[in-house]
C-alpha cells in the first residue's frame, strides 16, 4: 500500500520536467541569454561591458557604428565640420522618448554637460572633454566648439557612455540607474536582478517597423555552457558566448547558427616598465620574438581569435600582423636580444593573472611555456579577479596578462593607453617620441594624413615594447536557425537586435 | 521548556555577534575594495575622486568605527544598502530567501525520497547482494561532486530528452513553474545527501531493530511492514533529523555552484558575488542571515526530538 504511494511520487517527479512551462506575454517574444547582470542603467554613468549592452535596447546615440564598424547616423541625421574646431549635429525630429517627450538639441546639450561635468564622474569624460562649448542655435541644431581638433570625437560620440538623455528625467530622478527616460526601440517592462528583465517593443520608435517583435527577454545565466543548453532546447532564441570550449560544441549542433566577427578587445601582455629588468626595452622586445602568437590563440581561444598588433586587426587602420618582423618566433634572436641587455641566461619573473576571462590564465600558461626557451623561468600569481583590480591600480606586477577595450578608432584606445599622461598606462611607460606620434595622430581629421602617423606608430609601440600585443578575440553569438536580420559587430554590441525577426 | 527556549534564543546574541564581527574584518582584509572593483581596469579617476567615492560609500573610516556604526543600524533593523547597485540590503536578501529555502526543502524532499526506501530495504535485506549494491550505490552518490552533477543532468535532458530547465519562477506566481525550475537543481544536490542519510537510515534502523521490543512486537504476530514502519523507524529517524537539520542549514547558503550553473538567482550567489566586488554591506548582511536561520533550523531540530520522542524533557 505505501509502496504504491512511493510509485506514484517517482511517476510524478519524472513527468514533471516534459510538462510545458506557463504560456509567456502575448506577441512575439525574443529570448536573449547573458552571463552576466547589470549592475545600473544609466548611461552617462556605467562602466561595465554587461551594462553597454543592454543600454543600446534602450537609449541612442548621436551617432552609432554600422555592422562594418563606420559611423553612420543615429539620433543626428547629419553633421559637419564648418572648421576644424567645430561640428555641427543636426538632429532628428519627432523623435520621442518613452515618456513622450520630443528629443531636442536641449536634452542632447543637458547630456554632453552631465557627462563633462566631473561631478558625474562619467567614464565617457574623457571621450569628449576637448569640448569647450555647446550651442544650441535652434530645437534640432547643436553646435559644438571644440579646444583643438580631434579625429576621434565621433568615435566618442558613439560611445554607450553617451547615450542621450531626457533632461526632464534626471532632473526628476536625480539618476537614471534604475528610471528608463532614453528614445531606444525597447522600454522597461520588469527587472527581476539576476533573474530576468522584460523589455517592451517602443511604438514610438523614430525607426519605422523595427524592433519586429514585442517582448525582448533578458535572461542572466551564469555558466556558459548552461547558455549553450538554453539555446539547444529552444528557451533561448540567442546567447552570447565567449569560452572557446563552448563555441566549438555550439558549432557542431544542428539547427544553431554561429555568427562570429573579428572583435575589438585586445589581449595584452603587460609589463611594468620601471622594474628591472623590463626598464631595459631589448628585453621586453626580445620577449616579443620568444613568443609564438599563433600556439597562444589556437590555445587559449581554441583559435577563434586574430593576431593584432597594437591597433586591433579588425579595424581599417591596423597593419596586417604579417609585416611585424618580431611577429614570427625567433628564439635565436630573442636569445641575442636578451644577452646584449646583459642577461645571457635569463632570468626569473612573476605573470600576474586570474581565473576570469578577463585574466587570460591559459595565455599566461601558454607563455610561460614558451618564455623557457630563452631561459626566462615565470612564476604565475593566479590571484582572485579582486586582488586582481588591487594589483593593477597600485602598479604591482612585474608582468601581467589584460584584456583591454579597443575601438573603431585608433585614437580612444591608444592615446589614454600609451601616452605618458594616458590614465590606463598602468606599464608606467614614457616615451617621448610616442607621446608625439599620439598628439600628432588625434588631431589630424583627413584619414589620408592620419594613417601613416598611426602606421609609424604601430611600428614604434612594438619596438618599445610597454606590452606585447597578443591578438583580438572575436565576438561570437549563438542563435536559433530560424533567426533571422540579425547583424553581429565588432564592438560587441547588439542593437541590431531591432532588426532581427524569429521564423519559429 | 520556557525557559530551555528562551536560554537557547539567548545564546544567539553572542554567536551573532562573534560570526558578525570575523566576517566584518575578513572581508575589509582582503586587497582591493568596492571603489577599485566598481570602475575596473578601463575607467580613469583621479585619486581625489576615488577618495571621494570611498566617502561616499562609508569605507574610509576606521574599521572599529564602521563597525559601530554597523552595529548601531542592525538593532535599528537596517542592514544598509548595496555599495555597488545602492539597493537596500535586507530587501535583496528577503527576495532570494524563498528561493534558497524551497531549493534546500526540495533537494533534502528528495534525499529523504531515495534514502527512506533504500535505507529501509538494505537494512531489512541485510548483506544481501542489495544491500552491498545499495552500499556502493551510495558511496558514488557521496563521492560524486555535485556541480558535475548537475552540468551532466542538464547536458542529458538538454541534449538527449530535449526538456530545458526554466527561469525561476516565484510560488506566488506560479507553483509548477518553481517546481520545474527547481527539479533538476534539486536532484543535482539530492543525491550526495541521500547517500549520506541512506547510512544513517541503515544503520539507525539495525540498530532499532535489534531492540527488545521489536522482539515482543513480532511476538505478538504484528506483519513484518507493519513492525518496521510504525514501530522501529520512528525510533530510527531520530539521528537522521539531526543530519536532516544540519543539512538544511548548509544548503541554505552552499549551493553556489549549483545556483550559477542553474541561473537560480539564490543567496549563494549574492554571496559569492558580493565577495568578488567587495559588496561589504551585502556580504555582512547575508552571513548574518544564513548564520540566524542554521541556528535557528538546529533549535527546531531539537525542538523536534522532544515532540518525537516522549522521553525527551528539556528542562
Amino acid at each position: 500500500m505505501r509502496f504504491r504511494r512511493w510509485m506514484w511520487l517517482i511517476v510524478v517527479a519524472l513527468v514533471l520536467p516534459a510538462l510545458p512551462v506557463r504560456a509567456g506575454p502575448a506577441g512575439l517574444t525574443f529570448t536573449i541569454g547573458v552571463d552576466q547582470e547589470v549592475v545600473g542603467l544609466d548611461p552617462n554613468l556605467v562602466t561595465a561591458f554587461s551594462s553597454f549592452r543592454r543600454i543600446d535596447f534602450l537609449y541612442n546615440k548621436l551617432v552609432r557604428y554600422n555592422d562594418r564598424l563606420e559611423i553612420e547616423p543615429d539620433l543626428a541625421e547629419s553633421w559637419e565640420f564648418p572648421d576644424p574646431r567645430t561640428v555641427v549635429f543636426r538632429l532628428r525630429r519627432g523623435v520621442k522618448f518613452h515618456s513622450g517627450a520630443e528629443m531636442t538639441a536641449e536634452d542632447v546639450k543637458f547630456t554632453l554637460e552631465r557627462v563633462l561635468n566631473p561631478e558625474t564622474r562619467s567614464p565617457g569624460r574623457s571621450f569628449i572633454d576637448v569640448i569647450t562649448a555647446i550651442e544650441t542655435p535652434d530645437r534640432y541644431t547643436v553646435r559644438l566648439k571644440m579646444q583643438f581638433p580631434l579625429a576621434s570625437l565621433l568615435s566618442g560620440l558613439a560611445s554607450a557612455n553617451l547615450s542621450i538623455v531626457e533632461r526632464a528625467a534626471v532632473q526628476r530622478f536625480g539618476n537614471l540607474q534604475r528610471n528608463v527616460a532614453g528614445t531606444g526601440p525597447f522600454m522597461m517592462a520588469e527587472w527581476v536582478p539576476d533573474n530576468f528583465m522584460r523589455l517592451a517593443k517602443n511604438p514610438n520608435y523614430f525607426r519605422r517597423g523595427m524592433p519586429r517583435f514585442d517582448t525582448l527577454i533578458i535572461r542572466v545565466i551564469p555558466d556558459q555552457a548552461s547558455l549553450l543548453a538554453g539555446v539547444r532546447t529552444r528557451s533561448l532564441d540567442m546567447a552570447t558566448i565567449n569560452q572557446g570550449s563552448v563555441i566549438t560544441a555550439a558549432r557542431r549542433e544542428s539547427g544553431l547558427t554561429v555568427m562570429q566577427k573579428a572583435g575589438l578587445n585586445l589581449r595584452i601582455f603587460a609589463f611594468n616598465t620601471t622594474r628591472p629588468p623590463f626598464t631595459d626595452p631589448r628585453v621586453r622586445y626580445a620577449f616579443s620574438f620568444a613568443i609564438d602568437r599563433n600556439a597562444i590563440v589556437n590555445t587559449a581561444e581554441f583559435g577563434y581569435a586574430a593576431v593584432s598588433g597594437p591597433v586591433p586587426a579588425s579595424t581599417p587602420w591596423a597593419t596586417p600582423a604579417a609585416q611585424f618582423t618580431s611577429y614570427r618566433q625567433n628564439v635565436e634572436r630573442a636569445r641575442q636580444l636578451l644577452a646584449e641587455a646583459g642577461h645571457p641566461r635569463g632570468f626569473t619573473t612573476r605573470i600576474v593573472t586570474s581565473p576570469t576571462y578577463e585574466g587570460g590564465i591559459a595565455v599566461a600558461q601558454v607563455i610561460q611555456e614558451q618564455l623557457r626557451a630563452i631561459g626566462v623561468t615565470a612564476t604565475l600569481e593566479n590571484i582572485e579577479w579582486g586582488t586582481y583590480i588591487n594589483r593593477w591600480v597600485a602598479r604591482d606586477f612585474d608582468t601581467m596578462i589584460e584584456l583591454r577595450g579597443g575601438d573603431p578608432d585608433p585614437d580612444r584606445f591608444l592615446y589614454r593607453t600609451f601616452h605618458s599622461t594616458g590614465a590606463v598606462n598602468n606599464f608606467l611607460f614614457k616615451d617621448a617620441t610616442i607621446d608625439r606620434l599620439l598628439e600628432r595622430g588625434r588631431v589630424n581629421l583627413d584619414p589620408d594624413r592620419r594613417k601613416p602617423i598611426y602606421v609609424e606608430l604601430e611600428k614604434a609601440l612594438i619596438e618599445a615594447a610597454p606590452a606585447l600585443f597578443l591578438y583580438t578575440p572575436m565576438e561570437t553569438q549563438v542563435l536559433q536557425g530560424y533567426v533571422r536580420g540579425f547583424k553581429i559587430i565588432g564592438n560587441g554590441a547588439l542593437y541590431f537586435l531591432e532588426e532581427a525577426v524569429a521564423e519559429r | 521548556m520556557q525557559r530551555y527556549l528562551a536560554a537557547r534564543l539567548l545564546a544567539l546574541i553572542p554567536v551573532l555577534l562573534g560570526i558578525l564581527a570575523v566576517v566584518f574584518l575578513l572581508i575589509r582584509l582582503i586587497p582591493g575594495d568596492a571603489v577599485q572593483l566598481f570602475l575596473g581596469t578601463q575607467v580613469e579617476m583621479t585619486p581625489q575622486q576615488m577618495a571621494e567615492l570611498r566617502r561616499f560609500f562609508g569605507i574610509d573610516k576606521p574599521i572599529p568605527q564602521q563597525f559601530l556604526d554597523y552595529l548601531g543600524r542592525i538593532l535599528r533593523g537596517d542592514l544598509g544598502v548595496s555599495l555597488r547597485t545602492s539597493r537596500p540590503v535586507l530587501g535583496d536578501i528577503l527576495q532570494r530567501l524563498p528561493l534558497s529555502f524551497q531549493l534546500a526543502s526540495f533537494a533534502l524532499i528528495v534525499a529523504m525520497a531515495i534514502a527512506v526506501p533504500l535505507g529501509i530495504a538494505s537494512a531489512v535485506t541485510r548483506n544481501s547482494t542489495f544491500d552491498v549494491l545499495a552500499r556502493v550505490g551510495g558511496l558514488l552518490g557521496l563521492s560524486m561532486p555535485n556541480f558535475w552533477l548537475g552540468a551532466m543532468l542538464i547536458l542529458v535532458f538538454s541534449r538527449y530528452l530535449h526538456v530545458s530547465f526554466g527561469q525561476y519562477v516565484p510560488l506566488t506566481q506560479n507553483p509548477l513553474g518553481t517546481l520545474q525550475s527547481l527539479y533538476l537543481p534539486a536532484l543535482a544536490l539530492g543525491a550526495a545527501i541521500a547517500a549520506i542519510l541512506m547510512r544513517y537510515v541503515r544503520s539507525s534502523l539495525l540498530e532499532v531493530l535489534g531492540q527488545e521490543y521489536i522482539r515482543t512486537a513480532r511476538g505478538k504476530g504484528l506483519r513484518g511492514t507493519v513492525v518496521i514502519l510504525r514501530h522501529a523507524l520512528p525510533n530510527a529517524l531520530i539521528p537522521v533529523i539531526t543530519v536532516l537539520g544540519f543539512q538544511m542549514g548548509y544548503l541554505l547558503g552552499g549551493t553556489v555552484i549549483i545556483e550559477e550553473i542553474f541561473a537560480l538567482p539564490g543567496m549563494g550567489r549574492l554571496a559569492l558575488q558580493a565577495i568578488f566586488q567587495r559588496d561589504y554591506p551585502v556580504v555582512q548582511g547575508v552571513v548574518l542571515v544564513i548564520a540566524l536561520l542554521f541556528v535557528m533550523t538546529n533549535l527546531v531540530v531539537d525542538m523536534l526530538y522532544a515532540w518525537i520522542d516522549p522521553r525527551i524533557r528539556y528542562g
